[in-house]
């Protein structure tokens, strides 16, 4: 597969969402709901003790909330179940025609999918935060965040694929996407900082992907400046994207098997 | 009346024609609601009460939400459909049988995955809600007054695609909704806390019902009932004047 039909993936899907603004604006407004009420309540909660929670502000709570939060409300949300019914339906034998990867079609054009919206979510979110609570704790770890807000989109795509993949053998992701979403809730840091969650709660998030789809660019936006965070980020998506080659190279054979 | 019955119990036995599938997709929204109740507890274990608020009460707040969550996306799931199938133009099948379109639409889908809402919030009561005789009493009232003003308000914003040819306001007013509803109100002050209990009546939806089980109180239960019962008539009313602008898509489902 050559780079050029990547770039192409990611730029057509891209100019798609552009050119319809109209889902653009519905996932805008459904983003500033979501990170108005959160970081409010967050805001109250360090307040209630004493101006700091486990070494966030509550500049630096509402910033970390308004980037986890732009991390994967720009993910279309129902992407596993949607993977999961082109497969059982058969659907993507189509695609198995095309001298290109599958998967790294698939990849490539929900990240073009995905980017625009992730821009234009983190913009609003930063200009809410500024209003709302203040200017970023440290701006010049924004130029750290930004790298891995989309290192973070990635690794989250690469690993809804994986999991999608099951419907290679089980013909449907069913409501997988469910429980996917609620593992990032927790165990990525999406609405809670890792940092605030029990002790051994924490050690077991350490050996799990999720921290990378959301916590690892909030905590930079919160001001910490971690450029450790890219590189596990970085191994992540080394991990996640031998696994979903495998899952996706497996289930080829036995969907070619089947005969689609 | 009978015809409505009639169609909700196919509705049902469809629904549990699959048994296995059925109780599978339950078990995924239990687990589903079960993350959220984890969260709150990490939330006040770690930052203590906020605004009158502490564990217990949020967790009856999230009993009452995820009883009349299933209830309204369970047992009258197209409430949350009605956009798409007035875009669509998916309701030709409905408009020839000689039923009220609205309560026949509502009653005609069951939807197996929000049951597991449903069985979570009864189970999450009685584990958590103290369920003596009378706060059960006032539980299963106060989740058919949430479910009545859920399901009102999810038909009222997907009705307005009747006028905007587009259906997003009611995907859009479903979270929104569910969003708002899960966090306790007192939190939030000024025009939020204002919004909050007008335009998006997510307090009635569960805060101020989780409120009257712990502490009844007259004035606010009528409260909560008027305010159903005005988005019922707005939402049924909307729908019918919405229906004249209705155009067939050529599309004969089961609506």
């Amino acid at each position: 597969m050559t780079r050029r039909a990547l770039v192409e993936a990611v730029r057509g899907a891209a100019q798609r969402v552009i050119a319809a603004p109209g889902g653009l604006g519905v996932s805008l407004a459904f983003y500033l709901v979501i990170v108005g009420v959160l970081s409010g309540l967050w805001r109250v909660a360090v307040e209630n003790n004493g101006g700091d929670l486990a070494g966030y502000s509550a500049v630096a709570l509402t910033w970390y909330i308004i980037t986890s939060e732009s991390a994967t409300v720009a993910i279309h949300a129902r992407l596993i179940a949607d993977i999961g019914d082109d497969i059982g339906s058969g659907a993507i034998a189509v695609e198995l025609l095309r001298p290109a990867s599958v998967l790294g079609l698939r990849v490539a054009a929900e990240v073009g999918r995905t980017l625009p919206k992730l821009a234009v979510l983190w913009a609003a979110g930063g200009l809410l935060a500024t209003i709302v609570a203040g200017a970023p704790p440290r701006p010049v770890a924004l130029l750290l965040a930004a790298p891995s807000l989309v290192l973070a989109v990635v690794a989250n795509l690469i690993a809804q694929h994986a999991v999608a993949g099951a419907a290679f053998w089980l013909r449907d992701a069913g409501s997988a996407w469910f429980l996917y979403l609620k593992a990032v809730f927790i165990m990525g840091g999406m609405i809670i900082p890792l940092e605030l969650l029990p002790n051994g709660l924490q050690r077991f998030s350490l050996f799990l992907p999720f921290r990378a789809m959301a916590y690892a660019p909030a905590r930079l936006a919160a001001g910490y400046i971690e450029p450790e965070l890219l590189l596990q980020q970085l191994a992540w998506i080394a991990v996640l994207s031998v696994l979903a080659v495998a899952v996706f190279s497996a289930g080829e054979r036995r969907l070619q098997v089947v005969g689609g | 009346m009978r015809g409505l019955w009639a169609t909700l119990r196919n509705a049902f036995a469809e629904a549990a024609a699959k048994p296995a599938a059925l109780a599978a997709q339950m078990f995924v929204m239990v687990a589903n609601d079960f993350v959220w109740v984890i969260f709150w507890v990490l939330f006040f274990d770690r930052v203590g009460d906020i605004g009158g608020w502490d564990r217990d009460r949020i967790l009856l707040l999230q009993a009452v939400l995820t009883a009349a969550g299933g209830v309204s996306l369970g047992i009258f799931a197209n409430a949350r459909r009605i956009g798409m199938m007035a875009v669509g133009g998916e309701l030709d099948a409905v408009l020839s049988l000689p039923v009220p379109p609205l309560s026949h639409v509502l009653v005609r889908r069951i939807e197996p995955i929000n049951m597991g809402d449903l069985a979570f919030g009864v189970v999450l009561f009685a584990v958590v809600g103290n369920p003596t005789p009378q706060r059960t009493a006032i539980f299963v009232a106060v989740v058919l007054a949430s479910a009545v003003l859920l399901t009102s308000f999810l038909v009222l914003t997907g009705a307005l695609a009747f006028f905007l040819g587009r259906s997003e306001s009611g995907e859009l007013g479903f979270h929104a909704m569910l969003l708002l509803g899960a966090y306790p109100v007192d939190v939030f002050a000024g025009a939020v806390k204002v919004l909050l209990f007008t335009v998006v009546p997510a307090a009635f939806v569960a805060a101020v019902p989780a409120r009257l089980i712990d502490d009844f109180d007259l004035v606010r239960a009528g409260e909560l009932v008027a305010i159903a019962a005005l988005f019922a008539m707005a939402a049924s009313a909307t729908f019918t004047v919405g229906l004249r602008r209705y155009t067939s898509g050529s599309v004969w489902t089961r609506a």
